[in-house]
């Protein structure tokens, strides 16, 4: 039996605001005599009874406006938050890119953070030296790789980011809307490679504003709204046979 | 890559990150410098030729190699207190890392003490290239003392790891231990005796868990002898304490730690 990459079981999730949090003693002080500046706590609900499974393979997009709970799931399905109640059981090495190039440093070179970012998603550097090759040939970086990242635009530490990110070959991948990484060219790049990625097997869930995108790209969507799913169901594909000839356009070349 | 490990394979899996975010801050600490790295031998070798100078011109001790007793308690002594300044930050400062990536968060305030210990470590090169001159003694219980900083290293561990995550919640800690480490100095003998104390002061500064370590540093690397064994057990002790404390805690706090941060 093949045991889905990602099931998401009646997930919530309940964080405490904290208004006017008293860090010092100044305004623990005040806040005796003065109501306003009192702490004020709420529970807001980021999410309530959220589920989906996700098989190996395929891919789900994550949709809703800003505040909807979607960088909420994606963080806990990363590990980086501990649900209220419900569950996540992920199978396969999970990579969250919830930021390209999590970790860099300003002042080591490009070299050097690919490796400390590698690094940061268990990888040993012997595993990385092997790949480091690939890793700058796709960032088309080759000519700054010795200079420290202080010097590099934000375009290209986000090329480095995403070339080191794919290049690990996550079981499953978590894109928080990074697929604007850089100029035309390169996003298209990038989305081939995701393709290419998703062809041997990789599980993507991807959170996206854009509706388009996901239907590009998802076999399955979650919209969610208030921290609650709105609606949730397949994505009916386009059948190859009936993609118009004209392969212009290279990431549905890479896709179907 | 293989599957995720349990236990203490899932740590021992990132070690190449802490390897990584050490090396990070050396590099970064050093960028620049013309001597880099050598920067580190300037502060214990200046250690060693001020207090030369003001202990044997300024004031006078009535203990033989004074410099050696006073030396190999304030570089032990620095150990700990630049460890735990260290460690208070090392949570918070990473604030940026753990919100965006899951890795085994314990690994964050270890590889800080790291850091520490590493530039520790050549500070205590200088120690031992003039050891022989300030009149250190070469014996068999030498050997012993790998095992004895090791001790110390777990004692310091187990309370950097308590810091560091208390400091996410109280973020005056920061300036309450600095001043601390301060007062404490005075209430460990580095540069005394205990036996030169008296009675009243001597019973507080017994219930300091750095005198146990001192007492066994010091007779190790200045009387050439084997510490005594109630130093030892009750060292032990602390550090068995020390780790209980820090383990647990740390344990407690991690799973919410990035709400807090």
């Amino acid at each position: 039996m093949v045991t889905p990459a990602v099931v998401v079981e009646h997930l919530r999730k309940e964080f405490i605001l904290r208004h006017n949090r008293a860090m010092g003693i100044k305004t623990r002080f005040l806040a005796l005599f003065h109501a306003s500046k009192r702490e004020r706590r709420e529970h807001f609900l980021a999410l309530d009874d959220v589920s989906f499974t996700v098989e190996r393979g395929e891919a789900l997009g994550l949709l809703g406006h800003n505040g909807s709970g979607k960088s909420t799931l994606l963080q806990i399905i990363a590990g980086i938050l501990i649900p209220t109640k419900g569950q996540v059981i992920t199978h396969g090495r999970v990579a969250p890119l919830i930021q390209l190039g999590v970790g860099f440093n300003p002042e080591l070179t490009g070299f050097e953070n690919i490796f400390l970012n590698a690094s940061l998603y268990g990888f040993r550097n012997r595993d990385v030296k092997k790949r480091v090759k690939d890793i700058i040939e796709f960032s088309e970086l080759e000519h700054f790789i010795d200079t420290p990242l202080k010097n590099y635009s934000s375009g290209m530490q986000m090329r480095l980011g995403f070339s080191v990110a794919v290049h690990l070959e996550p079981d499953i991948l978590l894109a928080d809307e990074i697929l604007a990484v850089g100029d035309q060219p390169f996003q298209d790049k990038c989305l081939a490679k995701i393709a290419a990625l998703r062809k041997e097997g990789m599980t993507l869930i991807l959170v996206s504003h854009n509706p388009e995108q996901v239907n590009k790209f998802c076999d399955q969507f979650v919209r969610l709204e208030h921290g609650r799913v709105l609606e949730q169901g397949g994505i009916t594909k386009v059948q190859e046979e009936d993609t118009p000839h004209g392969l212009s356009d290279p990431v549905r070349r890479a896709y179907y | 890559m293989q599957v995720t490990a349990t236990g203490f394979g899932r740590y021992w899996q990132y070690r190449d990150l802490v390897r990584n975010l050490v090396a990070k801050d050396l590099k970064v600490r050093y960028q620049g410098a013309a001597l880099g790295f050598l920067w580190s031998l300037g502060n214990p070798l200046a250690l060693i030729l001020i207090y030369d100078f003001v202990f044997t011109h300024v004031f006078r001790s009535d203990l033989p190699n004074y410099i050696l007793y006073l030396v190999i308690g304030v570089l032990h002594y620095n150990l700990f207190s630049q460890s735990l300044m260290q460690s208070c930050e090392s949570l918070t400062g990473a604030s940026g890392l753990l919100q965006k990536i899951y890795f085994p968060r314990i690994l964050v305030p270890t590889a800080s003490m790291l850091f520490t210990l590493v530039l520790w470590f050549v500070a205590i090169l200088i120690l031992v290239l003039l050891y022989p001159f300030l009149g250190g003694v070469y014996h068999w219980g030498l050997l012993l003392y790998p095992l004895a900083l090791g001790l110390y290293i777990a004692f310091i561990w187990g309370l950097v790891l308590t810091f560091s995550v208390l400091n996410v919640e109280f973020r005056d800690l920061k300036h309450l231990v600095e001043i601390a480490l301060m007062g404490l100095f005075w209430f460990t003998p580095v540069g005394y005796q205990i036996s030169t104390l008296g009675a009243n002061a001597r019973s507080v500064v017994e219930w300091n868990p750095l005198t146990q370590f001192m007492d066994i540093f010091h007779s190790l690397l200045y009387q050439g002898a084997l510490p005594h064994w109630s130093s030892v057990l009750i060292a032990m002790a602390w550090t068995a304490a020390s780790l209980a404390l820090g383990t647990v805690l740390f344990h407690r706090k991690a799973r919410m730690l990035v709400e807090d941060l």
